[in-house]
């Protein structure tokens, strides 16, 4: 791929720039423009009503109208916000969740960096989201927004735990931190896949089965609750702090705070799928190699990632109007009293299949 | 000057300005946030050097634990933020004499130090190795550590136990 | 330890459990009416908006003093021996012109009162709910069939005609004091 473009381009710096870009226009944005709508309808028909239906068919337009509408809308700064800050806040939020697109495994041919470090890297840009959210919430000079702000970052510090030590777990097995090397390993097919004992052979993968599906849960529940989504959404609480940390954004800055909440419901989703459902792979071997265009690999490889991505995305969305929203103190509870222990005796318990 | 150089440039730029402020600031959360930067700028320095796994651990240990247990500190302490910081130069002579003797220390170093200008050949990854040599070489002061920090640990949640709690 | 495992094991099977129902609610069929286009039928007796149907209306004034709130207005001019302003569907002779007939309906409080003193059922609800309206003066309906114009000329008529009987009725009068003086020309003179 990057080889590819770098022979159109001619030049590696354009070329960083419009691979860099390319996850933006070609994952994000779209994602977002769809998800936004299928968050609604989602949760309109869980609710036995309709949703939107009016913009288009069904409605399909109205992520459209709704941008529109955002791009239209002041911009408004709080006299008594820290401008600065305020100002910067978004963009960090944003930078932080888009910066995990870099280390996704889209298809074998399309890997933003296929540095080593891959996972871990995604672990730690998380950072930047924290301090972007504690950032605005602090600028926004809003008790709410600032409360928010701080359970938001309480949040995310504490449930990074349980998933690093999930990614840990995984990591033992694969022998890599590459995300891509990751996919590489749980071959098409999926008896392959990590959730059901990886790419290994005999008595062992079938040991595996029930512990991943252990890690499976626990890196599911911590990664929700890192992305802010019911039902860990107290950083936001409508009921409870208007709208959390970002309370007093409008306009596109308030768009910035939505467009990164969605790309990470996606990136958290996708490294569910690239972790424990096989990454890129199909689940049923490739179409391209029945028919013999091995061209059509890639493409498909896309799809599935996509596809498998946005299952985990729906998933949330089942979720968020399955269950009512957490206590802070339960909150904590689930994190260090179950989540926590389980996880650590669960990589003791594969750290010791392994050996066998 | 290619283009290595200049994200080398724009790298050591945004941490000397961004710990430039830090120091400078009066206002402690603009001093924090600062922070934010200089780490991100030493992250990338490490990238360029080839450290990747350092970089990753720089992000990951300083922006996402260390700062953000700061401006945790910071927002939950009391009008912390009207305090008068001190940013003015008390005993400038002593302080010139430290700074001196250190960075003629420093040049010194810098100087006597035999630099691989060429480097051979950056390894494409260093985690593995740097496994390796953890649990190999270094396996008595990494589990030292582990111990240190887990003492660390249990002191924090016995302080913060209140009393009488169970 | 037990309740430890038992907890953890409760947490998520009551989750797969809510997880069931929300699923089987995502295929049920939504109870959403898409209001503007689909609307549910009234109840039979529903109160909504009122319409007075003037060929009617006998201009008595029952509802204008049933109301609660005033905002029915009437006024009305008595017709000329000459006018024949029909009957109504009841059969009920007319007499009056209705010159004014304004409801407020802003005022309105729906609450059905005027109709049922109507001795000819003229007022009533009908089932329109939706006549919201960019002005407030916009919301007083004009139920008078009478252009001002002619408002006017009846009234006008009505005044010639009391004139014209009063002056007949002066007339009469000196006529016949002319005459009881003729009749008793003592009498007068004597007081
Ligand atoms: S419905 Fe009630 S408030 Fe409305 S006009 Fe009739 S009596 Fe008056
Ligand atoms: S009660 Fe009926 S007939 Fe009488 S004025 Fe009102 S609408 Fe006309």
């Amino acid at each position: 791929m990057y080889e590819y473009l770098n022979n159109i381009v001619g030049n590696e710096v354009i070329t960083y720039f419009v691979v860099a870009a390319l996850p933006l226009f070609l994952v994000v944005l779209p994602f977002a423009l769809i998800a936004v709508l299928a968050e609604r309808k989602v949760s309109a028909h869980m609710q036995d009503r309709l949703g939107p239906m009016r913009v288009g068919y069904h409605g399909i337009l109205q992520t459209v109208a709704d941008i529109l509408k955002l791009i239209q809308k002041e911009d408004i700064i709080i006299p008594q916000a820290d401008k600065k800050l305020f100002n910067l806040a978004p963009f960090l939020v944003f930078i932080g969740s888009y910066a995990v697109f870099a280390a996704l495994p889209f298809s074998s041919k399309f890997i933003g960096t296929n540095a080593e470090v891959g996972i871990f890297y995604i672990l730690a840009v998380s950072g930047f989201v924290v301090a972007g959210i504690l950032m605005g919430g602090w600028a926004s000079d809003n008790k709410y927004s600032l409360l928010g702000a701080m359970r938001s970052a309480a949040q995310i510090v504490s449930y990074e735990i349980p998933t690093a030590i999930v990614v840990l777990t995984l990591v033992m097995i694969t022998g890599t931190l590459n995300l891509g090397t990751m996919s590489e390993q749980q071959t098409a097919y999926f008896w392959n896949w990590n959730i059901l004992g990886g790419a290994g052979e005999g008595i062992q993968q079938i040991l595996l089965i029930p512990f991943m599906v252990v890690a499976f849960t626990i890196l599911f529940i911590s990664t929700l609750a890192e992305v802010n989504r019911t039902p860990f959404d107290i950083p936001e609480a409508e009921s409870e702090l208007v709208a959390g940390f970002h309370t007093e954004y409008s306009g596109m800055k308030f768009a910035m705070f939505f467009l990164a909440e969605y790309a990470n419901m996606f990136a958290v989703s996708a490294i569910i799928v690239s972790l424990l459902f096989g990454g890129y792979q199909s689940p049923f071997g490739y179409l391209g190699n029945t028919l013999g265009i091995p061209a059509l690999i890639p493409f498909e490889q896309l799809f599935w990632f996509l596809s498998k991505g946005v299952f985990f995305v729906f998933v949330q969305m089942w979720l968020r109007w399955t269950l009512p929203r957490l206590r802070v103190d339960q909150l904590m509870t689930v994190c260090w009293k179950y989540l926590i222990p389980y996880a650590v005796f669960n990589l003791l318990i594969v750290g010791i299949i392994t050996l066998i | 000057m290619n283009l290595y150089d200049i994200i080398f440039y724009l790298f050591a730029a945004i941490t000397i300005v961004s710990a430039f402020i830090v120091v400078n600031a009066k206002n402690i959360v603009y001093a924090a946030f600062s922070l934010l930067f200089t780490f991100f700028g030493v992250s990338g320095l490490y990238v360029l050097l080839g450290a990747d796994f350092i970089a990753i651990v720089q992000v990951m240990v300083y922006i996402g634990g260390i700062l953000v247990l700061l401006l945790f500190g910071v927002m939950l302490t009391h009008k912390i933020t009207s305090v008068d910081i001190k940013a003015g130069s008390v005993q400038t002579i002593p302080a010139v004499i430290i700074i001196g003797i250190f960075a003629a220390l420093l040049i010194g170093l810098m100087y006597s130090t035999h630099w691989a200008v060429n480097p051979a050949e950056i390894p494409v990854t260093t985690t593995k190795s740097l496994g390796k040599t953890l649990v190999t070489e270094y396996v008595l002061i990494f589990e030292l550590l582990g111990i240190l920090l887990l003492v660390a640990m249990i002191g924090a949640a016995t302080i913060a136990r209140r009393d009488g709690d169970k | 330890m037990k309740e430890y495992l038992k907890n953890t094991w409760e947490g998520i099977w009551t989750v797969l459990v809510g997880m069931k129902v929300t699923l089987k609610h995502l295929f049920v069929p939504s109870v959403t009416i898409q209001y503007p286009d689909v609307k549910l039928p009234l109840p039979e007796r529903a109160r909504n908006r009122l319409y007075v149907n003037m060929d009617d209306c006998i201009g008595c004034d029952q509802c204008a003093r049933a109301c609660p709130v005033d905002c029915i207005e009437i006024e009305t001019v008595k017709a000329l021996p000459t006018d024949d302003l029909g009957v109504t569907s009841n059969g009920k002779k007319k007499a009056l012109w209705v010159t004014k007939f304004d409801i407020d309906i802003a005022k309105c409080c729906y609450c059905g009162l005027c109709t049922y003193p109507c001795p000819t059922e003229c007022i009533y609800m009908t089932d329109v709910y939706e006549f919201s309206e960019y002005k407030r003066e916009d919301l007083i309906y004009n139920f008078s069939v009478l252009t001002p114009q002619e408002a006017e000329e009846k009234k006008k008529n009505y005044e010639k005609f009391m004139a014209e009987k009063a002056a007949a009725k002066a007339k009469a009068a000196a006529a016949k004091a002319a005459q009881a003086k003729t009749d008793n020309p003592n009498n007068s003179d004597k007081k």
